[in-house]
């Protein structure tokens, strides 16, 4: 179904009002619990979609200025309001554009998340600004969040984050290409959560007992698979994604939250190492337990959405620990047996690039190929960058290694 | 150790000011007799060679400042007030690379960075500043390794990227201080968040430096830290002058002890000193530059490899830059500093600086200076390493020309890296820009 025509129904039939959502990061939770659409907005890819681009210079990434280009054309005037957490320079640059000099004119939102160690001062801000975000949202919501409801919000994303582990984590043992996979999985980024919900689990049914996956098993890392031409081109050439960190997909499946009294502790101490705790990618958080309360008595749903928060895979437009990022990406690569890395970045994205020679660095240490694949957010994969993963996975069915 | 120490002390009030001595009386010498070239600048500031002095002496001194005493890297939003009562050496890796900006050494730092895999279109400040280190190049002779590195995000995002490639690198803590960005107005939560962080930095710095900070210390420091502010705020309001007594170009490189020294006497000393002379320069009617026609705004970042060049361009047609919105920056957030509450006060200074506010603040601000300065002309510089700076600068380029009625030009290039700076073409337009003005 066509997201307008989705975003129209859910309104007509629920009364449900929606917002645009920014990448990457945003308390969806609180969303729900206010019974708020998201209907997140990734560019999108292709061409702008209207002259607007031209307010952002080329030199600005294509998801910021697609946007823009999509905000100003009139292309998401189905929604109700737009929520733009801070996730980078480009990002935050463009809500200030868009709303101050003109492009959006319906309500806007931010989400300032903290960057950081999970310390505390990040989280008594976070329970701040998530509190702060949910009076803004209230009156377009037409409803204000109570902690039953807040409490139902995330056992509901508890339960998709397990599902959408389930099916990233056996990923070996699914029926299906990787652009079917990412089909149902992005599909999240717009469908009402329960709808979302009931996908993941029909997509889980065919898991199989045993592996069936026979290409060659790699860990993609990147921004958002877009175009996804890239997962069509990997399967062609006999690979598939055995693990994924994309900041679209696999950084926004929450790991099992850190005790934050150590952490705090920690911090204080100046120690860097104790952020990374098991590496399990993608157990979900229990709605129970945690800040001192012995776990299943009940607690208050804020403290757990800031545990919700603090619960994700290191990605770097959130966290300043290198380090914890590059144990986490082995930890992957180990688990789901990948015999090779493609870093898919999109170009002028600073927080991705960065961190792009010591990706390099880490697996060619392990003896691991890695391939680094860079686009513009097109709309197709382009003959060039398919013959890069081609080769790649070519090399890799060879059984190459790096150097 | 201590042997470091004695060292470190030597070059600081010793070696080094002897060495610039004859540094300085080599070059008096070869100048004798040498005829000066026609300029369109008038005469040039006798505090510069003060300026060279100290500077000169900080990098000089930092040399054998790893051993000696704890050293911070740090960036230049940093409340850096708050590190100085704890004896560190501060080295500014943004100061560090606008050096390596001004000597055309970013493409070869950067070759080297980009053959780990750092790509070209990352910040040149980065670039150069890890080129640097993998290199050993620097025009400073020698960077001390740090004990502790300190990242302020509310200048961009790209120093948390840029300070987490150094921690993994350098295997020191690393205290971030994390200013969320300001729509409008900034909610008390916010204020609070950035307040705390001070105080759990001050912990981590505590440790490394094994000592606690002196709250008496701390009152001094910010208390100079506002003055010294004040003096640079001052000195750059004497542009509002007819003529500027110097360019916005000059202001560029005298703002180094505001970026580098700020909270110490050396700092304050010195812009005692220029203000004297720049309000010396005023009531004689010395201009910057010798036949001021035209006066101009500049926004952003300078290209530091290209401001000699540049600013001749500009001045040989009569145009003088006596404002910019980037030295400005550093006089506006640094006067809100309270000595009677430095974490409070400096949370709310540190928040509120241009970078980190939104567009409708960056152009009131543009337009207050143009019209503070009485600009009849802007050049705002579309810096591809700066998008938080260049992000809106094609609105803001309308908005300015349609309001105050001046000429604006969109010109874009690289702050560090030349390589970005299509000379022939972008001369073109500056010229063409210049001509509009007949």
């Amino acid at each position: 179904m066509d997201r307008r025509a989705y975003v129209r129904r859910q309104r007509d039939a629920f009364g449900r009002r929606s917002l645009a959502v920014l990448p990457v990061h945003h308390p969806k939770p609180l969303l729900t619990a206010l019974d708020l659409l998201a209907v997140e907005l990734w560019g999108p890819p292709g061409p702008p979609r209207s002259d607007a681009a031209g307010r952002l210079q080329t030199y600005v990434c294509a998801v910021a200025r697609n946007a823009l280009a999509f905000l100003a054309g009139g292309h998401a005037d189905v929604v109700d309001g737009a929520l733009f957490p801070h996730t980078c320079d480009a990002l935050q640059g463009l809500a200030t554009l868009a709303t101050d000099l003109g492009g959006w004119s319906k309500p806007a939102f931010t989400f300032q998340h903290p960057r950081g160690d999970d310390r505390p001062s990040a989280r008594a801000y976070v329970r701040a600004e998530l509190r702060s975000l949910a009076g803004a949202l209230a009156p377009l919501a037409g409803r204000a969040v109570d902690d039953g409801r807040l409490a139902w919000a995330l056992r509901l994303h508890a339960d998709i984050d397990a599902a959408r582990a389930a099916l990233l984590g056996g990923r070996a043992r699914l029926r299906m290409t990787d652009p079917e996979l990412y089909a149902v999985l992005r599909r999240g980024e717009w469908l009402w959560p329960e709808e979302h919900l009931a996908e993941l689990r029909a997509a889980a049914a065919a898991l199989a007992p045993a592996p069936v996956q026979e290409g060659v098993p790699v860990l993609v890392t990147g921004y958002v698979p877009e175009p996804a031409g890239i997962l069509a081109a990997l399967n062609d050439a006999g690979a598939y994604v055995a693990a994924d960190d994309y900041a679209a997909v696999g950084r926004r499946i929450p790991r099992p939250p850190l005790d934050s009294g150590r952490a705090s502790a920690a911090y204080a101490r100046g120690e860097r190492d104790v952020k990374e705790g098991s590496a399990t990618q993608a157990r979900p958080l229990s709605p129970t337990g945690g800040e001192g309360r012995g776990e299943g008595a009940p607690r208050d749903p804020w403290a757990a959405l800031v545990d919700w928060y603090f619960s994700f895979p290191p990605c770097p437009t959130r966290g300043p620990d290198q380090a914890a990022r590059m144990r986490h990406l082995v930890s992957l690569a180990e688990r789901s047996g990948a015999r090779g890395v493609l870093v898919h970045v999109q170009k002028f994205c600073e927080p991705e690039l960065f961190d792009v020679p010591a990706i390099r660095r880490t697996f060619e240490a392990r003896g691991l190929p890695v391939v680094v694949v860079e686009g513009e957010l097109e709309r197709e994969l382009s003959a060039q960058a398919a013959t890069r993963v081609e080769a790649f996975a070519e090399m890799l069915r060879a059984g190459g290694r790096a150097a | 150790m201590i042997l470091r120490r004695v060292q470190y002390e030597l070059a600081g009030r010793a070696v080094g000011p002897l060495l610039l001595r004859l540094e300085a009386w080599q070059r008096a010498r070869a100048r004798r007799g040498r005829a000066g070239r026609p300029s369109p600048f008038g005469p040039p500031l006798e505090a510069t060679r003060k300026l060279k002095e100290l500077m000169s002496l900080h990098y000089l001194q930092g040399r054998w400042a790893d051993g000696a005493v704890p050293v911070a890297w740090v960036t230049s939003g940093f409340p850096v007030e708050l590190l100085r009562p704890l004896g560190f050496h501060v080295v500014y890796p943004e100061n560090h690379a606008a050096m390596c900006g001004v000597q055309r050494l970013v493409p070869e730092l950067s070759d080297a960075v980009e053959r780990e895999g750092y790509s070209r279109d990352l910040c040149s400040y980065p670039r150069s500043d890890l080129g640097s280190i993998a290199t050993g190049k620097t025009p400073a002779g020698r960077l001390p390794r740090p004990d502790l590195l300190a990242c302020c995000t509310n200048i961009c995002q790209t120093v948390l990227y840029w300070y987490r490639a150094l921690a993994e690198r350098f295997g020191v803590p690393l205290v971030l201080v994390d200013a969320p960005f300001v729509y409008g107005e900034a909610p008390p939560h916010h204020a609070a968040y950035v307040r705390d962080q001070l105080e759990e930095a001050v912990r981590v710095a505590e440790r490394v430096a094994g000592r606690r900070v002196d709250p008496h210390e701390l009152v001094e420091v910010t208390r100079r830290a506002k003055e010294g502010a004040r003096l640079w705020g001052e000195c750059l309001a004497t542009s509002r002058a007819r003529p500027a007594p110097w360019t916005g170009f000059d202001g560029f490189f005298h703002m180094a002890p505001i970026v580098a020294l700020r909270g110490s006497e050396a700092c304050n000393a010195y812009y005692r000193l220029l203000l004297d002379e720049l309000r010396d320069r005023v009531a004689r009617g010395v201009g910057g530059v010798r036949e001021e026609r035209h006066r101009l705004l500049w926004d952003n970042l300078p290209m530091w490899y290209a401001v000699r060049e540049l600013s001749t361009l500009l001045a040989e047609r009569g145009f003088s830059f006596v404002a910019a919105s980037y030295t400005s920056a550093w006089a506006e957030a640094g006067v809100q500093v309270d000595p009677s509450d430095p974490y409070g006060s400096a949370a709310r200074a540190y928040t509120h600086v241009v970078l980190n506010q939104d567009l409708r603040h960056r152009l009131d601000g543009l337009r207050r200076l143009a019209a503070d300065y009485a600009c009849d002309g802007a050049i705002l510089h579309s810096d591809r390493s700066c998008k938080p700076y260049s992000i809106g600068q094609v609105d803001l380029r309308e908005r300015l020309a349609a309001e105050l009625g001046i000429r604006v030009l969109l010109l874009e290039a690289d702050h560090g890296d030349p390589r970005a700076w299509a000379r022939e073409p972008g001369e073109n337009r500056l010229a063409a820009f210049m001509e509009g003005f007949a």
